[in-house]
């Protein structure tokens, strides 16, 4: 289990033709601008590439389509969370048998279920294949069900996959509880912070994120990274203020906007799958605004 | 309008004798915080039961506290209430008393939209006239948060409005409020409500209210110190010291703060009604979580 996850990873949208079905051409290229522009590695499909939009078949071709696209120049890991765990297991054998570098899963949807059962399904899925493992924990979006710090560390003593967690609370207390009991037991555990919050996760001794933003700013992700790592703490405020203004411009009814933002950069993905809408050209104008007013347009990479 | 700024702020405990607050320990109480890292003192915050004493009494506290810190520090009194008048009047009798600042809460029990949040907090802060800090703290307050938008809408309306006291630990939330509130007024403060301070520093907080001053000013100092120096990789063992102690005392409340307090040497007494003194096993228990920790250790002991 060598691998160690850091900086600013990037987690492509699906691109969708007109007709919304899946545009394997343009996703290859998607793929292949955010290893091009910094990301340290590629992790497919989080719920901005619309994960639950997707039929279990789409997902496994897709995710063969990123691996092949990555072509090992980066680790590459594959969400394989689905509403039904029988899925979830399914896409993670597939992942491990198409060349995945890792799995990340979110805790088990929609059911209330008690911390104990959150052991239990990490230790089956974790033990169901050789990949390293990343759990995700995100409790504003699942009704409070979340990794406590106890079940992380017992996650760790029981799972020798287990490498990290996208921690997307975006909260001080929750953050340093898991990372806690995490780094004694593994000090190479990846804390990974969910969008683009390095500012306050980094300097908590956070490992890196994912990238909300990254195929309209991959300049701006790395700036933000770098000057997190350096200890510049002015030019990181800069450039995480700049970043938080775009994730809440992104934020609403994510990713159609995200989308929307992309047709302004030169890199049109397509629509968006319902029942999310597709950004309309009102949303895209306003878009393009504030693209402009935050010096996106000018700083940053224009087409493929 | 205003050179006031926050700090390291302590919130020290209210001493309690026969059920009457226990002048004589808080005169006690006030010296020690002040000769142990506090650069002002509020109260009574939470963790002084504001809540518990009629207006009378707090009235009377405040107006002790200020005549005993006299030149030392600025005093900051909370005026918190649940009904505008009352928190008015406390915030007008203040000012005459020769309080620095002002710390309001969102209206006890009532729930209320952003629009009354603005009304009220107007409404007392132009009774006192005195600078003025929201405190943020939704768990506290049945989810009800200042939204960034208000934070604007008040800054409108109240000139003396200088800060904003988060207890959420919400990274968006912090960041959202100082993009929004630096736009119109630049030297808006940002103040942590409690110890996780690293991510709230990195972000651009500039001070410190303290609750574990009373059991662990050293640390809290430390922590402080190495936060404005942005030196965040050696304020992480300090940090996390004060991740323990905040949950421990997060679950025991002032009841616990004041069993720990009488275990360092600093009797203030019981909790007053309804909050139940610790039996003597909880206290024991207390005890040796808090003997755990290193750094207690070589805090002060006694009221030196």
């Amino acid at each position: 289990m060598t691998l160690v996850l850091k900086g600013v990873m990037q987690s492509p949208v699906t691109p969708l033709k007109d007709d919304f079905s899946p545009d394997y051409e343009t996703f290859e290229r998607l793929v292949d601008f955010h290893v091009r522009t910094g990301a340290t590695a590629i992790s497919w499909p989080h719920h901005k590439a619309e994960s639950h939009n997707l039929t279990i078949a789409e997902r496994k071709k897709l995710a063969e389509a990123a691996i092949n696209a990555v072509n090992k120049r980066v680790p590459i890991s594959i969400h394989v969370s689905a509403l039904a765990l029988e899925d979830t297991f399914e896409l993670a054998r597939h992942a491990q048998e198409s060349g995945a570098d890792a799995i990340i899963a979110i805790t088990p949807y929609f059911w209330k279920y008690p911390p104990e059962a959150i052991y239990d399904y990490f230790v089956k899925l974790g033990t169901s294949i050789e990949l390293p493992l990343i759990a995700y924990n995100s409790p504003s979006y699942l009704d409070g069900i979340e990794f406590t710090g106890e079940i992380t560390a017992r996650l760790i003593q029981r799972l020798p996959n287990f490498i990290g967690m996208k921690e997307a609370s975006f909260n001080s207390e929750k953050f340093l509880e898991i990372l806690r009991a995490a780094q004694p037991l593994r000090p190479q555990f990846a804390m990974i912070a969910g969008v683009e919050y390095l500012l306050p996760s980094v300097s908590l001794g956070g490992s890196g994120s994912y990238s909300s933003a990254g195929a309209i700013c991959p300049n701006l992700c790395v700036e933000l990274y770098e000057s997190c790592v350096a200890g510049e703490w002015d030019r990181a405020r800069a450039a995480q203020y700049k970043l938080s203004e775009l994730w809440l411009l992104f934020r609403d009814q994510y990713p159609s906007s995200l989308k929307g933002g992309c047709v302004i950069m030169g890199r049109p993905v397509g629509p968006t799958r319902p029942p999310l809408p597709t950004a309309s050209p009102e949303r895209v104008k306003f878009i393009e605004k504030r693209l402009i007013e935050l010096g996106i347009v000018d700083s940053e990479p224009h087409g493929w | 309008m205003s050179d006031f700024k926050f700090g390291l702020v302590h919130a020290p405990l209210t001493p309690f004798a026969d059920d009457r607050i226990d002048y004589d320990t808080y005169g006690k109480t006030i010296d020690f915080h002040l000769r142990n890292g506090a650069e002002g003192l509020a109260l009574p915050m939470h963790a002084g039961e504001s809540v518990s004493l009629t207006a009378e009494e707090r009235k009377a506290l405040a107006e002790f506290a200020i005549t005993r810190v006299g030149a030392r520090a600025p005093v900051i009194v909370n005026v918190s209430e649940a009904g505008t008048a009352i928190a008015s009047s406390l915030a007008e009798h203040a000012r005459k008393a020769g309080a620095a600042a002002l710390i309001c809460s969102v209206p006890y029990y009532w729930t209320p939209p952003q629009h009354m949040l603005v009304e009220h907090f107007a409404a007392v802060g132009q009774a006192g006239g005195l600078p003025f800090f929201v405190l943020n703290s939704p768990a506290e307050f049945s989810g009800v948060e200042f939204a960034s938008k208000s934070v604007v809408e008040l800054l409108g309306k109240l000139p003396h409005f200088v800060g904003l006291i988060d207890m959420s630990l919400d990274w968006q939330y912090m960041i959202e409020v100082l993009t929004v509130a630096r736009a119109a007024r630049p030297d808006f403060q940002l103040v942590s409500g409690n110890e996780y301070l690293i991510s709230a520093a990195a972000i651009g907080a500039t001070g410190l209210l303290s609750p574990l001053a009373s059991i662990s000013p050293q640390l809290v100092r430390r922590l402080y110190d190495l936060c404005r120096a942005e030196n965040y990789k050696a304020a992480r063992a300090p940090q996390e010291d004060a991740a323990i102690l905040f949950r421990l005392f997060r679950d025991a409340g002032p009841a616990g703060l004041k069993a720990a307090a009488k275990a360092l040497g600093r009797n203030c007494g019981p909790p007053r009604d309804p909050l139940p003194a610790l039996t003597d096993t909880a206290m024991r228990a207390l005890e040796a979580e808090i003997c755990r920790i290193q750094s207690v250790n070589s805090e002060p002991h006694g009221w030196i």
